[in-house]
């Protein structure tokens, strides 16, 4: 099994909706919102619940050993909004999360993306609601070219 | 005994006309129901927590200039936040800036899972349900903490002098609006100028008026609140929110808040 921390500088283009909504639960004072991490491993247990969903998971290290990470998504309220349920992430299966990490680097991060080994993927950015707004755009450009 | 048929024809047109109640009831939009996150376009999504006109129209001249337009929208959204918190920051009192922002680690929701008052609760984003209860009341219920309040429509002094977190709320209608006033809330954390991420305090002197509307196709409804507190605010301030209709939204039991052990203080912090 691989393991990889790419602690990665990036000024993270995280997502409109999304950054909006992690503003209410305090995510400041846990996540660095300026810094991603990516780590592979096998999903232990998904909780979909109020505030905060949680992924538990057992990533392998280089030395081989195996480090308990948890990983933090919006809520229930939020997600199911987005048309996710409780099986949208099921124990045992391998995924690839990228998020963003603690101040203190322990094993924790919140939830950005997720990619199974079959490339299908779930994103924390409501999609649907980016391409209505970036049609909305196009349009106003449109009108205001005629 | 038998009438000519135009008479009983006119004798139901004048009941029905002269029917105060059945009239003014169904002139009144329909607010019931459950609402949830904002239309998916720029300006609603912009006013996901809540917004003022000045942050409104900052976003739109921002969209309407075509220099912008190959810039990502999470960009000009934060520029135009940007101008709002600096718009609403210069009619904070002396005495509100003082502890401007609060640090999100001092949040007693974030700190001890304690539910946030009712002037951060009306702003949070999601589910948003309103029933009425009976002829003399309207629950509202917030899907964020699965928090509900009552509305009393009969015009009831509050039980209670001491201030509580979402204090007392009177309602009626004023022409297709719902209007609620509430007092009597204890000091805390407001909403504004944006939910945690850069809020001010406010006193028990806080009253709140409330104005909800449905729009014309139904499909959203718009609150404006005005809000007042001489102790945090210089004038008072109008705060605007959306949301859309979503009758297929569920409200989900909220009971897993779990302590923080490890987090920082001061990361919104200038």
């Amino acid at each position: 099994m691989s393991f990889s921390r790419l602690v990665a500088l990036l000024l993270l283009p995280l997502v409109l909706w999304v950054a909006t909504a992690s503003a209410h639960h305090s995510f400041a004072p846990v996540y660095d919102a300026k810094r991603t991490i990516t780590v592979e491993g096998i999903v232990t247990q998904f909780r979909f619940v109020n505030p905060h969903a949680m992924m538990f998971m057992d990533v392998t290290d280089k030395e081989g050993k195996v480090v308990k990470w948890v990983v933090e998504f919006d809520g229930n309220l939020n997600l199911s909004e987005k048309g996710w349920t409780a099986d949208s992430i099921k124990a045992h299966e391998r995924v690839t999360v990228t998020g963003n990490p603690t101040h203190t680097n322990s094993p924790k991060m919140f939830f950005v993306r997720l990619v199974r080994p079959d490339g299908t993927e779930l994103l924390r950015e409501d999609r649907q609601r980016s391409n209505a707004i970036e049609e909305e755009r196009r349009q106003r450009a449109l009108q205001r070219n005629r | 005994m038998a009438y000519p048929k135009h008479i009983l024809i006119s004798l139901f047109i004048i009941l029905v006309g002269i029917a105060p109640s059945s009239e003014s009831q169904s002139s009144r939009p329909n607010l019931e129901g459950m609402w949830s996150d904002p239309p998916a376009t720029a300006v609603g999504t912009f006013c996901s927590f809540a917004c003022t006109d000045a942050g409104i129209e900052r976003i739109n001249a921002l969209l309407d200039d075509p220099a912008n337009d190959s810039r990502p929208f999470r960009e000009l959204q934060e520029e135009a936040r940007s101008y709002e918190r600096e718009f609403i920051r210069g009619r904070l009192t002396s005495e509100s800036l003082k502890t401007y922002p609060v640090d999100q680690a001092q949040n007693p929701s974030f700190l001890r899972c304690e539910p946030p008052g009712l002037a951060q609760q009306m702003f949070m984003p999601h589910q948003f349900e309103i029933r009425w209860r009976g002829n003399d009341r309207v629950e509202f219920r917030y899907g964020e903490w699965d928090a509900r309040r009552t509305i009393y429509l009969d015009g009831r002094k509050s039980p209670s002098k001491q201030p509580t977190l979402f204090g007392h709320s009177v309602g009626r209608w004023d022409g297709e609006a719902l209007v609620v006033e509430t007092s009597g809330i204890a000091a805390g954390i407001a909403g504004w100028p944006q939910l945690l991420a850069f809020s001010a305090e406010h006193s028990n002197q806080l009253r709140i008026v409330e104005r909800y509307t449905r729009s014309k196709d139904g499909k959203t409804l718009l609150l404006t609140a005005t809000v007042e507190d001489p102790w945090s605010l210089r004038e008072p301030l109008v705060l605007k929110k959306i949301w859309r209709w979503a009758p297929e939204s569920k409200i989900a039991p909220y009971k897993d808040c779990q302590i923080p052990t490890e987090f920082s203080k001061g990361t919104n912090r200038p």
